[in-house]
């Protein structure tokens, strides 16, 4: 396990330090952090790194996670689902099945929540475990990692009850969050540098990558990293790609992971495939799940990232994107707007033709690219690193003990 | 931080003066109550009732926040009325206002109203967003924290300074104006301690354009005023 000494190179001695004197008087603070699984999964991925830095800060931090049967994570799917708005089916089977093993976790895990200063339940599938937990003593956070904004009615009538009863909730974005009668803080979601996906390559294994995937590193090259998604519009991409052939021999790489628990994104996929096979210059690759070295040597072996996606969360791929010094071109939508400015950090486009006219822009001005990628990956040190991520959880708790004002104190 | 110009507090008092505590801050943003704004109207009448918090979070907070420093619109309001309702005009008015510039929120909530009543006055539409880009209201909570270092005179605040983080930077700069009697920053405040020394200083400081700058050009700038006045 990493300690947060070893960031001291990419953010500076002074943000590490910022860390410790916040902490300073959240010293032996028991926080739990709850969520339905320990590997796989974005949240995992955070709650990994976040509890044991917590713990090198002198919090008593620590994370447990709800057991369940099928019928239960089948449930807290369509939960999953339901609250970014798709349409589902709720059955009472579903219910009986959620509460049953709620009851369950709750036998289990009370006698640890209920003394704890502050329980952080991440995403739907521990939301009940509040109204199970009657003698709590401290503060419970809800931590929502998805676009709550349209919620299926159906879902969310029944998990309201349950979530309003939080003391406070967070959100990645405003446009995410639901009306609620509590406080709603905003914490963007941030990318580990020094993870698989995004620690510094050798160039040996970058050149292996251009190898490895048959790529011309002599001609630019585009990748598109995201699931085979309709919102992710990757028919959109070829389509712009094609448009910009006329012009500049691209090279473009469509990767994504694979898709076999989901029947769309396998038809997405096929659509894809079939849309790119009489063109060598198409690289589309399906990586495993834990192919995170690959997708930052692709990452790094492209000129320019896109995520032309139609409909988007955060979009951390665009973080990594910048990250790697590349500009990004984007589409109109969600988080990337908070991180795609138009001749800064990349170029925000609306169209497959918006996409082909803003490649060629930065193509015929290869200055722009390595400027734009500076600027991209300062602007990502500064704001979207887990150090930043961390100083918001704290700022937080220190709120939550002290109640929130404009404007607090800190004691250590 | 570990610097030769700041060091531990221990001894923080040189002569009679006393040496300047450098403190840090750190924000968390909190979604505030209002409805989220769609249209100009909705946008006057949110504006009208939102807690003084939301204005200075809107106008002061966001260099602080993670969000790109846009090179063009330096507060929220102004930022979506160009973005969201794409009417440049209204964008170029708020933009010039500075909130330093008022005494307090209040004045300068009166000011806005007046902008955009005389924005709703000269057009034959109301200028509207697509939902997905509504104007959200927020505040922030500024926990602020102690960093044991201090300043112990006018020659090591320079590269104290470079040495702080862009918070800090922002607590003792931007932030002070609003906190301090004086509306002044802590570091002029500080320096008119130190008689001739300050004096050059807090003349060159008051001078500062800052409020366009995001916290890594004020900082530059900071560190080369000093620099010219006070030498290496």
């Amino acid at each position: 396990m990493r300690s947060l000494k070893e960031y001291d190179d990419i953010v500076g001695p002074a943000v590490l330090n910022q860390l410790g004197q916040l902490a300073g008087n959240l010293q032996g603070l028991k926080v739990i952090h709850v969520n339905s699984t320990r590997t796989g999964g974005g949240v995992a991925e955070i709650l990994s790194w976040m509890v044991p830095f917590m713990q090198e800060l002198g919090i008593d931090a620590s994370w447990e996670v709800v057991e369940g049967d099928k019928p239960f994570f089948a449930t807290t799917k369509l939960f999953h689902n339901g609250l970014q708005g798709n349409q589902v089916n709720l059955t009472s089977r579903n219910t009986n099945a959620y509460e049953k093993t709620s009851r369950q976790n709750a036998k289990r895990l009370r006698s640890t929540l209920e003394p704890a200063d502050i329980v952080i339940i991440h995403d739907p599938q521990p939301a009940m475990l509040l109204h199970l937990c009657p003698n709590r003593r401290g503060k419970w956070i809800w931590r929502c990692h998805i676009d709550a904004s349209r919620p299926n009615r159906q879902v969310w009538k029944y998990l309201r009850p349950y979530i309003e009863s939080f003391d406070a909730s967070i959100f990645s974005m405003a446009e995410f969050s639901r009306t609620l009668p509590h406080p709603r803080f905003l914490v963007a979601p941030s990318i580990d540098p020094l993870s698989e996906k995004n620690v510094e390559l050798p160039e040996d294994e970058i050149n292996d990558t251009f190898s490895r995937f048959n790529l011309d590193r002599e001609r630019p090259i585009l990748v598109q990293i995201s699931r085979f998604d309709r919102f992710k519009d990757p028919l959109g991409v070829i389509y712009g790609y094609r448009l910009l052939k006329r012009f500049s021999p691209v090279q473009l790489v469509l990767a994504g992971g694979e898709a076999d628990d989901d029947p769309e994104g396998a038809k997405v996929l096929k659509e894809v495939r079939e849309s790119a096979k009489e063109d060598p210059d198409i690289h589309i690759l399906l990586l495993p799940s834990d192919a995170h070295r690959t997708i930052n040597a692709l990452q790094r072996c492209a000129d320019i990232i896109v995520q032309k996606s139609t409909r988007e969360g955060f979009g951390l791929t665009v973080t990594e994107g910048l990250w790697k010094g590349k500009p990004v071109i984007g589409g109109y939508v969600g988080g990337i707007l908070l991180q795609v400015i138009n001749h800064h950090t990349g170029f925000l486009v609306n169209s497959p033709e918006g996409l082909a006219q803003r490649v060629r822009y930065l193509l015929g001005h290869p200055e722009m690219i390595t400027t734009m990628g500076e600027k991209g990956r300062e602007f990502v040190r500064e704001n979207f690193l887990l150090t930043r991520h961390l100083r918001e959880y704290l700022t937080l708790m220190t709120g939550l003990r002290r109640g929130f004002s404009n404007r607090l104190i800190a004691t250590g | 931080m570990a610097t030769r110009t700041v060091k531990e507090i221990n001894n923080s008092k040189q002569g009679n003066v006393t040496a300047f505590q450098i403190k840090d801050c750190a924000l968390i943003v909190r979604i505030s109550d209002q409805l989220p704004a769609i249209n100009l109207r909705e946008l006057r009448e949110r504006i009208s009732s939102c807690s003084p918090d939301s204005i200075y979070h809107h106008f002061c907070e966001t260099v602080l926040r993670p969000s790109f420093d846009d090179p063009e619109f330096h507060n929220d309001f102004a930022i979506w009325a160009r973005r969201g309702l794409h009417d440049h005009v209204l964008a170029e008015r708020l933009e010039m206002l500075d909130p330093y510039s008022f005494p307090n929120m209040e004045e300068l909530r009166k000011e806005i109203l007046d902008i955009l009543a005389d924005r709703l006055s000269e057009i034959y539409y109301i200028p509207w967003a697509l939902h997905e880009n509504a104007f959200h209201f927020h505040t922030a909570t500024t926990v602020v924290f102690d960093t044991n270092m201090v300043i112990e005179s006018p020659e090591l605040l320079g590269q104290a300074i470079a040495d702080m983080t862009t918070s800090s930077l922002y607590y003792h700069f931007w932030e002070a104006r609003r906190r301090t009697p004086e509306r002044r920053d802590d570091f002029s405040l500080w320096l008119e301690e130190w008689n001739d020394r300050g004096e050059k200083l807090i003349k060159a400081f008051s001078s500062i354009d800052f409020y366009f700058m995001n916290l890594r050009e004020l900082q530059t700038k900071l560190c080369t005023t000093i620099e010219n006045i006070l030498g290496k």
